[in-house]
């Protein structure tokens, strides 16, 4: 450009002007396609990196054990996964698309201007550092709103996801009203949080283009009284005006990328945060002893079992149980509500560990055995149905992967599923919505069992999950477990007498301490809990037997 | 046993399958309306009513900054003049261009200073519109959630909903508040910049032109990639946080069946779905960038060669190629900003068109003109051959009639899948019957306003779902202006007040998700009292006492029938302790009523009831 102006136009030579053209083109051309390659890669980098980040940070939630998972608010790890994990990875993009551009541009002009004019630059060395200063200023003001921010879309998923959890309670109470003016608050703050920060940012960008465009004033200022005396010519200051409007464009450019950076340590320390709290079920670990599959080695047994949930403060919900669960019997759990009963059998896939006493499965503690061995010998039914999108099918072979339809079918029927299953137009392939949503109660829990069915367990846990099945459904799916039940080791948990009564084994618990342990028989005559049940569900006839 | 809500959705296309057909099922069942930029834009644009006179303002403040910005080459220009007169000019006459020089400098200041503050204004300005606007669109969305119909929400993954919440409103967020200013300042510096240049040299303003074609070729071609691209990456979005919502909700399913290394692989694919689009549509963002820049720089030299031969011919001055130079350049950027405005709008409109998905949702029947409220009804219920399916082809309830006349209570009972939840369902209008009609006090239900018909009912629901908040928090759920002593006695009728009480913070405990506070049957407790609370003329219990001991439960029988003192209610339950009390049970089978009579005549009848009766008293050896 300079040379344009300096040579051409003063030289009078029409060749020089057009070579000089041709070269400034070919240069840009040049300049587009390595352009045009940083932005290949950092595009395939940047998405790798962020897809990469979300695989970890989903492996590293499934390794948590609930104790971990409730230090985080489910929808914040929901909000890390997805938005924070986007505003990263949008910063490592940009970083990649100007990492070497802009300081190389910056520096280059820096030196391009200072060789031009060693004298103007003194007008830099007072610009650059005081945009630079800006830029860190910046940088330290927006984190903390900016973090502010993403609690803010934490909340509003937060209530956006208790909503849809709870939906038909909101309708059945017609509290729709309350519910859009607790998404309002969440919503005004997330919209308080997101303004500020925005405004905060508002306020740097043209503040840093200010310094540099002072700069342009003072250069023009001191070179036009140098020109006067002939030091200096009129090219030069053209061009030395234009390397600052180079810098100053990348000195904006790194700003746009601070601004990125900003939002994105914000969003880091959130992603950081599950990140550093190591997943105590990683799978990664090395195997702990491995237990021999063999039927005498499945039997369950509680030995002085104290337990207190973590976040509870200390109470115990669990105070000193012993229990041993024979292989090929039926063991009961009956207790009123609270008693401790899910809690109990919580223990046995190490969902939670006990505060002191141990859980054995065979001769082994359970704390000593892998933890996705332990799990794979387990099938625990719990007390509320999960399952998930996804057909029937797809749901059964949760249970086990490789499962025939031959065997889900087998375990459907012992479930007394397969009829209503094959009553639907889809059979085996319906589709279910989110949580089985489409289908009753009763329905869901029979295909949970059906799903335990499926995995053929060394141990079977089935927590109070027939609940919503008729009383004569119910006995017929604990006579055909029953008759099954010969290989594995199973513990029921119930309210319901009845099935108690069919156990070979009954645990009464009451408050988390045993209150009585044998069969229905026994307990009838020696147990005052007991026989309350008893009374209470059956009449009082029902003891005299 | 209760009955089957929508027995199958095999007919719904979208719903994301655990195969690998991600690609295909992104759309999660809701209808893609034909692409319409036009009208995406027009409707995103309906969102600042009532921000159009700041926008106004921040208009008129980019119009006058941008006039400061383009003083700007124009002093640059005089002062390089001024520069080129001083060199050439001895001492005596120095003072003439070096007045001159001074005042070009002066304004020079002037305009910068001023054009920053004007930024910052803007700027200042621009965050409370765009965070306003985007506020509202998410307030309308979530109102919109209030009325839609729950059939809706049965097909829909929650974490997809949550997403265009967030994310896809997020979207439009960031292009709001970034691009709109770039985009008007855009617009006005090209014309703004285009009417100087032509008032200076008509021919080197046609040069500065040529690019212009280009421009718009370029970033229309880009554009139509991107739009397409940037929709995909956020239904992948939103596929990905339904998949990671469903996962971290059922975690306990998850961690009991070891499935997490399965769970991960699914992750995997929508993941991958979600990068493979992800990285196309940075691509091809990436590409305007380098290629806006040889159009500009193709331009650039243009006016430097013509600026050159022109000057050599002496029809311009060496000040005025400077300025033609800074000019284009001055043209090219807002060219580049807009180019750029509008390929990041792509992306508004691709979260905004998954915003419009829902809100173009058909809604819950309206209420009928005129409707009646609901207050203080007698609580006359009565079923008048109602038929019903969840889809037109399989019937639930078939011919439905019975009357429960005020103050009775009701029993429902029958197998899983007989239709008994569905009776609650169709009475609390979540859905709609098909035939027949419902009455209360006479009048059909649909004359009713809904939510009046709603608050009439105290429903107890078969999950017993609970809030995150204290325990008081949700016994207030259904009437939030009870008094203390109001929320104990709710409590005490409910069986729940004994298990609160022994709860570390009592009343104020915060229920958590893990539900490792409560049990599943304490749980239920308290949506009893919820219900009890709320103490409407009707009552409709769903297995509300399933997960709750036969003791208790005869502890809140005491409760219960002096709460259905006087109030018409209908119980759905398994348990023979908990029916035995009922004025009628009604004996549901496959959707039709089989068996009706009080506990005492059925028991004589040999038919469904007296075999759950005896099933229940001689356990389950059957």
């Amino acid at each position: 450009m300079a040379r344009i102006v300096d040579t051409g136009v003063a030289a009078r030579d029409i060749a020089v002007v057009l070579r000089l053209g041709l070269l400034m083109l070919s240069v840009a051309v040049l300049g587009a396609g390595g352009a045009t390659g940083r932005n290949f890669l950092s595009s395939i980098v940047s998405y790798r990196f962020g897809a990469q980040l979300r695989a970890d940070l989903f492996h590293r939630i499934t390794s948590y054990s609930f104790k971990e998972l409730d230090a985080f608010d489910t929808a914040s790890l929901i909000t890390r996964q997805t938005n924070d994990v986007t505003q990263v990875q949008a910063f490592v993009n940009g970083v990649m698309r100007i990492f070497a551009k802009a300081p190389i541009l910056a520096i280059g002009g820096l030196v391009m201007a200072i060789a031009l004019e060693p004298g103007l630059s003194v007008v830099l060395a007072v610009a650059v550092p005081l945009s630079a200063g800006l830029i860190t200023v910046n940088l330290l003001t927006g984190f903390p709103r900016f973090r502010r921010m993403q609690e803010g879309l934490d909340r509003v998923n937060s209530v956006t996801r208790e909503y849809l959890g709870g939906i038909r309670v909101v309708k059945a109470f017609g509290q729709e009203q309350g519910e859009v003016r607790r998404f309002a608050g969440a919503n005004g703050e997330l919209t308080a949080a997101s303004t500020f920060a925005l405004r905060v940012m508002a306020f740097f960008g043209p503040a840093i283009t200010l310094f540099m465009n002072l700069g342009i004033v003072a250069v023009l200022w001191i070179g036009g009284f140098r020109v006067a005396g002939s030091s200096l010519q009129v090219g030069k200051i053209i061009a030395f005006i234009n390397y600052m409007t180079q810098i100053l464009f990348s000195l904006n450019m790194i700003s746009g990328i601070i601004t990125s950076f900003v939002r994105a340590k914000a969003s880091w320390e959130r992603v950081g945060a599950v990140l550093a709290m190591h997943g105590s079920e990683s799978f990664e670990q090395a195997p702990a002893a491995i237990l021999p599959s063999t039927a005498s080695s499945a039997s369950v047994r509680f030995s002085g079992v104290f337990f207190a949930y973590p976040a509870s403060g200390g109470r115990f919900v669990l105070e000193g149980v012993d229990l041993y669960c024979e292989p090929g019997r039926l063991t009961a759990v009956i207790g009123p509500t609270g008693s401790g009963k899910s809690s109990l059998v919580a223990l046995v896939p190490r969902f939670y560990e006990p505060t002191r006493g141990a859980v054995y499965l065979g001769s082994h503690d359970v704390r000593q055995l892998d933890l996705q061995q332990l799990r794979q010998r387990i099938a625990l039914v719990p007390q509320k149905t999960v399952l998930f999108t996804g057909t029937i099918a797809e749901n059964l072979r949760w249970g086990r992967e490789d499962a025939t339809n031959h065997e889900l079918e087998e375990a459907a029927r012992t479930a007394r599923a397969h009829d209503f299953i094959t009553g639907f137009p889809g059979g085996y392939q319906t589709v279910l919505g989110q949580g089985g949503v489409n289908i009753s109660g009763g329905q869901k829990q029979r295909l949970a069992i059906a799903r335990a069915l499926v995995r053929k367990p060394e141990v079977l846990i089935l927590d109070d999950c027939t609940s919503s099945v008729d009383a004569i459904t119910e006995a017929e799916i604990l006579g055909a477990l029953r008759d099954s039940a010969t290989s594995y080791t199973c513990i029921l948990i119930t309210q319901r007498i009845s099935a108690a009564a069919a156990a070979d084994c009954v645990l009464v618990l009451d408050e988390g301490k045993p209150a009585g342990l044998g069969r229905h028989e026994t307990l009838v005559r020696e147990c005052d809990v007991y026989r309350d049940i008893c009374i209470a569900q059956l009449g009082p006839e029902a003891v005299d037997v | 046993m209760s009955d089957p809500r929508g027995p199958s959705l095999t007919s719904v296309p979208g719903m994301p399958g655990r195969g690998p057909g991600v690609g295909a099922t992104m759309r999660l069942g809701i209808k893609v309306r034909p692409h319409n930029l036009r009208y995406a834009v027009a409707r995103i644009w309906a969102y600042f009513r009532g921000e159009r006179a700041r926008l106004g303002l921040v208009f008129f403040f980019i119009l006058i900054d941008s006039a400061f910005g383009m003083a700007g080459p124009y002093l640059i220009g005089r002062a390089v003049d001024a520069i080129a007169a001083m060199a050439g000019s001895s001492l005596n006459t120095l003072q003439l261009p070096a007045r001159a020089l001074t005042m070009a400098l002066f304004a020079l200041l002037a305009a910068y200073l001023g054009g920053e503050l004007l930024q910052t204004i803007e700027g200042w300005l621009m965050a409370g519109i765009s965070q306003r606007m985007v506020r509202n669109v998410r307030e309308g969305l979530f109102d919109k959630m209030q009325r839609l119909p729950l059939a809706f929400y049965d097909t829909r993954p929650h974490g997809d909903l949550m997403s265009r919440l967030t994310n896809d409103v997020d979207a439009v967020s960031v292009t709001v508040s970034q691009s709109a200013v770039q985009l008007m300042s855009g617009v006005v510096v090209v014309v703004g910049t285009l009417v100087i240049m032509l008032s200076l040299s008509p021919a080197m303003a046609f040069v500065s032109l040529l690019p212009v074609p280009l421009v718009f070729l370029l970033t229309s071609t880009i554009a139509r990639r991107t739009r397409v691209l940037f929709k995909e990456q956020q239904d992948a979005l939103g596929t990905l946080n339904g998949h990671v919502e469903e996962t971290v909700s059922g975690i306990q399913a998850v961690k009991a069946f070891g499935r997490e290394l399965e769970a991960g692989k699914h992750f995997g694919l929508i993941n991958e779905q979600l990068r493979r689009v992800g990285t196309r549509a940075q691509i091809w963002t990436g590409f305007l960038m380098p290629m806006m820049n040889v159009i500009s720089n193709i331009g650039f030299a243009f006016v430097a060669v013509t600026g050159g031969y022109l000057a050599l011919r002496g029809f311009i001055s060496v000040g005025l190629i400077a300025t033609f130079v800074s000019y284009s350049r001055q043209f090219v950027r807002p060219l580049n900003d807009i180019a750029n405005s509008y390929n990041t709008l792509m992306s508004a409109v691709a979260g905004a068109e998954r915003v419009f998905e829902v809100l173009d949702e058909p809604e819950e029947q309206a209420d009928a003109q005129r409707a009646r409220q609901l207050t203080q009804p007698r609580g006359e219920v009565e079923f008048r051959d109602v038929s019903f399916g969840y889809r037109s082809d399989v019937p639930v309830l078939k011919d439905v009639s019975f009357q429960a006349p005020a103050g009775s209570v009701t029993a429902i009972v029958g197998k899983t899948g007989a239709g008994k939840t569905t009776i609650v369902n169709l009475l609390s209008r979540f859905y709609e019957v098909t035939s027949g009609s419902i009455l209360i006090d006479g009048t059909d239900i649909r004359e009713y306003s809904r939510s009046s018909l709603r608050r009439a009912f105290g429903v107890v629901l078969q999950d017993g779902w609970l809030f995150a908040g204290t325990v008081r928090e949700n016994i207030l759920y259904g009437r939030p202006d009870a008094s203390e002593t109001e929320i104990l006695r709710a409590a005490e009728l409910a069986g729940a007040a004994h298990a609160i009480e022994r709860l570390p913070q009592g009343y104020e405990t915060k229920l958590v998700e893990s539900g490792a506070n409560l049990s599943q049957g304490q749980r239920q407790l308290i949506a009893i009292a919820r219900a009890v609370l709320a103490a409407p003329r009707l009552l409709v219990l769903d297995e509300a006492t399933s997960s709750v001991d036969a003791r208790t439960e005869l502890h809140i029988q005491q409760g219960m029938m002096e709460l259905m003192k006087g109030r018409t209610s209908f119980i759905i339950a398994h348990r023979l302790s908990t029916i035995r009390d009922a004025d009628t049970v009604l004996v549901v089978d496959a959707g039709r009523i089989v068996e009706r009579g009080s506990p005492e005549e059925l028991v004589q009848r040999d038919g469904y009831f007296r075999r759950l009766s005896e099933t229940q008293r001689r356990g389950i050896e059957i």
